[in-house]
């Protein structure tokens, strides 16, 4: 064993991976890049993105002022989903105001309310939804309907409780917390971005500055060029994966309900991708602008058919497929599997396998253009 | 005013001469626009959920039958006995479990508890599930004769501007700021770093151009085709998805004029404050896009953005435009609604030329 460890580092594997270290460490810039982006990206995500239904302002119409339609404005208004943002004496003002975008939501409560009430006859009220923001709109008025059947029934004086009660569990984020959600996402977002921009830039400054020449004049075989490369920038990487959780752990307070072994084996894993990713992008491009450009091009497309931001479930037929395709895809379900759900490798296998052979694939067609060109 | 000119000119010939360049710049925003235009759906539609009926009986059965009725939920292709393991899997987002005496308790008038395991990962959608379960349920004590309770208020709910709540309406408007900030920075961005890095800037501080004429002549450039960049994007956008603009369409027309002179102007300063061309895409994606993506209510509203993060966003010309697009697209309520955002985005212009102007004259020798 010692021995063997002897020969390690000794071995000329050894000194070219040293050689990296070095080149990392007293890359300044580089360190910043692997600290910096992903703490303010996974801040501003978890913070900034929030489906949140609340606040959403109310304008009303009162022409009944009487106690019923106040109570009925009270209790429309008691749990913080809609807030009473004016009372206009006009319908016709109303609707400006919606129109102009200053209230989200126009209630009119007619003048025949109180009668209507007294006779026992049904009464209408009119609620009009400004339907630009088409989601935000389908939540508020499924919420109004609720929220109106409830006072009916209180009017009724029945009990408040249906027949069929249901009584919702929201399982793995009981409090609907929307930064429990984006944080896994981003998390694998920022891995993708870090590790191809990283490794593709280490590739290409020693083909810019041609000391890849003078690296394959020594006795060293490509390929251990290569993974000597690659193996001080896997631990620095895995690094960043564990300083991404631990923000998530500690700003968000997003659980590790599952194995965090499990995580770090597949996170390496994944990281592997992005490290392909980024040393074909390496061998394609000849300068470093060019490398930013083209990540471009091919980041985009992997991050927004991945299900970080909106969810893969919902997109059109035609994308949930390709998104098949997508190894960021699968890694974002295993990391919401892990930490959110608790699951392990029984049911995440089939997400397992398609990353492994993502890394595979991508690592042998990466390595292979390398010593192709380099030959 | 000649040399402005004369300098616009040139910048358009190299502009051209750049074929790769060239190609990026309208291939890019299409990808782009086709892409988040078309993958960006926050509501799910046929939502995979799961029933467990512990009571087989003719009401539960038919209370079943109602759910799937909505279209919206559609039962899972595999059944498994366990519920749990079923949402786990990742098959289902939701399951309902209907108790053994389901029936009978109904029927002798009592209220009985129906359990519904929601998925809550995506917390939007865990919502959208509950208010459907919630109002299916509701209708069917309803429609069922079961427990019809008389209606004493009936609120007649209707959507504005967007009856059918088509979600291409509200992501494609927003979508058309996001792009139009991105690209239109990104190349004014580049050739302004780039008279740096090949050191040709010196020889503009040699000449008697002055700091303002060499920002006015590249970003005149620049904005010309970020101009036709607006064009061709919204083209696409109206043949793809139909989008027609709702009311006075010269607010979209000077607002959009406005936004992009913003974006060219903001490329202009990041080049200026850059050294290399690396360094300067690297910013406009980091700070350009991020901020026009998460900070501008593209997805979800501003209102719900917590304090520090919601003061930053008033200095974000995205977010004014997307107002003034999305006001033009669909609300169409013009000019009253909107003077207060294109206020701002001029603003905020002459801000960002200011700042692009002085860090440049600081690089200048004094006359």
């Amino acid at each position: 064993m010692i021995e063997w460890f002897r020969n390690f580092f000794s071995s000329r594997f050894w000194a070219l991976c040293q050689k990296e270290i070095n080149q990392i460490t007293s890359n300044r810039q580089l360190l910043i890049i692997l600290i910096f982006p992903p703490t303010i990206q996974l801040l501003v995500y978890g913070f900034a993105l929030n489906p949140d239904v609340h606040n959403i302002r109310l304008g009303i119409v009162d022409y009944a002022r009487t106690y019923e339609s106040r109570e009925l404005v009270t209790s429309l208004t008691s749990n913080r989903i809609f807030i009473a943002q004016e009372y206009l004496d006009r319908e016709a003002d109303l609707a400006a105001q919606v129109r102009d975008g200053k209230i989200t939501i126009g209630l009119v409560i007619p003048p025949d309310f109180p009668r209507n009430l007294d006779q026992g006859k049904t009464t209408e009220i009119q609620a009009f939804i400004d339907g630009v923001d088409a989601n935000t709109a389908g939540i508020a008025s499924g919420y109004l309907g609720q929220m109106v059947s409830q006072f009916n029934r209180q009017l009724l004086g029945v009990s408040g409780k249906l027949l069929i009660d249901t009584q919702t569990v929201f399982l793995y984020n009981p409090g609907l917390r929307s930064s429990w959600f984006f944080v896994p996402g981003v998390l694998g977002v920022v891995l993708t971005l870090i590790s191809s921009l990283v490794s593709s830039v280490t590739v290409v400054r020693e083909k810019d500055t041609g000391t890849l020449e003078q690296l394959l004049m020594t006795p060293a075989s490509s390929g251990e060029i290569l993974l000597a490369k690659i193996v001080p920038l896997f631990v620095l990487l895995l690094g960043d994966a564990i300083l991404a959780l631990s923000i998530g752990r500690v700003v968000f307070g997003v659980p590790i309900r599952g194995s965090f072994g499990l995580f770090l084996i597949l996170s390496g894993m994944y990281l592997f991708v992005g490290i392909s990713i980024g040393i074909m992008l390496a061998t394609l491009c000849r300068t470093q602008q060019q490398v930013v450009l083209t990540s471009f091009f091919i980041n985009l497309p992997l991050i927004q058919l991945s299900g970080a931001i909106a969810p893969v479930e919902s997109m059109p037929t035609f994308f949930r497929y390709v998104s098949v395709l997508n190894p960021l895809r699968h890694y974002i379900a295993i990391t919401r599997g892990i930490l959110l759900k608790g699951v392990g490798l029984e049911i995440l296998w089939p997400h397992a396998i398609a990353l492994a052979i993502f890394a595979l694939v991508l690592l042998g067609i990466s390595i292979n253009r390398f010593q192709a060109q380099v030959r | 005013m000649q040399k402005v000119l004369a300098l616009c000119r040139k910048e358009l010939t190299q502009f051209q001469r750049d074929r790769l360049t060239l190609a990026l710049a309208f291939l890019l925003p299409m990808m782009t626009l086709i892409i988040l235009g078309s993958a960006i759906r926050l509501e799910a539609k046929g939502i995979p959920i799961t029933i467990q009926d512990l009571d087989i009986s003719p009401l539960s059965r038919s209370y079943i039958e109602r759910i799937f009725a909505t279209n919206q939920l559609v039962a899972v292709s595999k059944s498994t006995d366990d519920p749990e393991q079923a949402i786990a899997q990742g098959l289902a987002k939701a399951a309902i479990i209907i108790p053994p005496d389901f029936a009978s308790v109904i029927q002798s008038g009592k209220s009985i508890p129906v359990q519904i395991l929601v998925d809550a990962t995506d917390t939007n959608n865990a919502r959208i599930i509950q208010n459907i379960v919630r109002a299916t349920t509701r209708s069917f004590l309803q429609d069922a004769g079961i427990q019809s309770i008389t209606e004493r208020i009936k609120a007649r709910i209707r959507v504005w501007f967007n009856p059918g709540r088509r979600e291409a309406l509200y992501i494609v408007p927003g979508l058309y700021g996001l792009i139009l900030w991105v690209y239109p920075s990104l190349l004014s961005a580049i050739a302004m770093v780039r008279e740096k890095e090949q050191a040709t800037i010196l020889q503009i501080y040699a000449s008697s151009l002055s700091a303002t004429e060499l920002l006015l002549g590249k970003g005149l450039a620049y904005l010309i085709i970020a101009i036709s960049e607006a064009v061709f994007v919204m083209i696409c956008g109206a043949l793809i998805w139909g989008l027609g603009i709702a009311g006075d369409p010269t607010t979209l027309l000077i607002g959009t004029l406005c936004f992009i002179v913003d974006a060219v102007v903001f490329g202009l300063l990041i080049g200026v404050r850059t050294t290399n061309q690396n360094a300067a895409v690297q910013a406009v994606a980091l700070i350009g896009f991020l901020t026009a993506l998460l900070l501008s209510g593209f997805i979800y509203p501003l209102s719900n953005i917590p304090f520090p993060l919601s003061f930053v966003s008033n200095i974000i010309p995205a977010r004014y435009y997307i107002e003034i697009s999305r006001d033009a697209y669909v609300r169409g309520s013009g000019w009253l609604g909107i003077w207060q955002a294109m206020l701002m985005l001029i603003i905020l212009g002459l801000g960002l030329f200011n700042a692009a102007r002085l860090s440049l004259k600081k690089m200048q020798l004094p006359n």
